[in-house]
């Protein structure tokens, strides 16, 4: 009888895996990928006035700053454009210029029209935050009075491979 | 009686069996693809996690240590970890950059009993990694002595 329970024993022992030094390694497949990744986002919401001249000259611009923008791209020659939703009262131009990423480069003072625009060529596998974002409102003295109006700017991170 | 002494024999037999130096390693399967896909702007990629597999240690004798590594290097900028979760008494090493050289996931192992624990993969990428197409590597899992 005790041999019996001995033997149940030793047996329930090796069910629980002790095993030979065979089985010491094991395997796993890892799969990956990188997608392409196009992310750029915009921060400050600016007020422009045009309200003086020097006499002779056409109305002062007013440049609006503040505003900064943030990029994200794995891909090589990127770029950025802008464009408004509807088109500026005439003798009125809205400007915006970008400070380029490292290694990008800027277009500077672009007026912004219902088409897209660049504004910042040459991105490449960058990314970069709290880069500064200038807007500037021309105005000629035949546009007279204008009053408050809005537009919707929209930047588009495009183009890259 | 002659039934006795035959089984007094079997149970002479296993109990002089070699005793094992080291325990059994099973892992649960291969975990799905690891797919980088997005950013906040202005940071570098988002890295992705999946825990969806698991590794079972059974009784080790003597003290063990798991290591880990890759067939191959992984592509400039990007960064395969893993982390395994220990069994009980053991140690994990936390998120470990695989390499072409073993690295040490758990350490201290001394187990009485079999173990399932989890596996969490991370990948992640720079900027600079740019696109990367699919590929794989194969991770191998060793259970060795550590005295």
């Amino acid at each position: 009888m005790r041999i019996a329970l001995g033997l149940g024993i030793v047996c329930s022992l090796g069910g629980v895996g002790v095993t030979s030094a065979a089985a010491q390694t094991a395997t796993q497949i890892v799969t990956f990928e990188v997608d392409a990744i196009n992310q750029i986002a915009v921060a400050g919401s600016p007020s422009l006035v045009i309200s003086s001249a020097t006499a002779g000259s056409a109305p002062t611009s007013a440049t609006s700053s503040g505003s900064t923008w943030d990029i994200t791209t794995n891909q090589s020659g990127a770029k950025v454009t802008a464009s408004i939703g509807s088109a500026m009262p005439t003798g009125l131009t809205l400007n915006v210029s970008l400070v380029a990423p490292s290694g990008a480069t800027s277009a500077g003072y672009k007026a912004l029209g219902t088409t897209d625009t660049d504004v910042v060529t040459g991105i490449t596998k960058v990314n970069a935050s709290g880069l500064s974002l200038v807007y500037r409102l021309d105005a000629t003295t035949a546009a007279g009075v204008v009053s408050s109006g809005t537009r919707t700017v929209t930047y588009t991170v495009t183009g890259g491979t | 009686m002659g039934t006795t002494r035959v089984l007094l024999v079997a149970l002479l037999g296993l109990a002089s069996r070699p005793v094992p130096a080291q325990g059994q390693l099973l892992v649960s399967g291969s975990p799905p693809p690891l797919v980088v896909s997005a950013a906040t702007a202005g940071s570098a990629p988002v890295s992705v996690t999946n825990s969806s597999t698991t590794y079972t240690l059974a009784l080790t004798l003597g003290t063990h240590k798991l290591t880990g590594q890759i067939n191959a290097g992984m592509p400039t900028g990007t960064t395969l970890s893993v982390t395994l979760a220990a069994p009980p008494g053991a140690t994990s090493q936390g998120a470990v950059a695989l390499s072409t050289t073993p690295r040490d996931l758990v350490t201290n192992i001394n187990l009485t009993v079999a173990s399932t624990r989890s596996i969490t993969y991370q990948l992640s990428a720079t900027s600079a990694a740019g696109v990367v197409p699919a590929q794989t590597r194969t991770v191998t899992l060793t259970l060795t002595s550590a005295p």
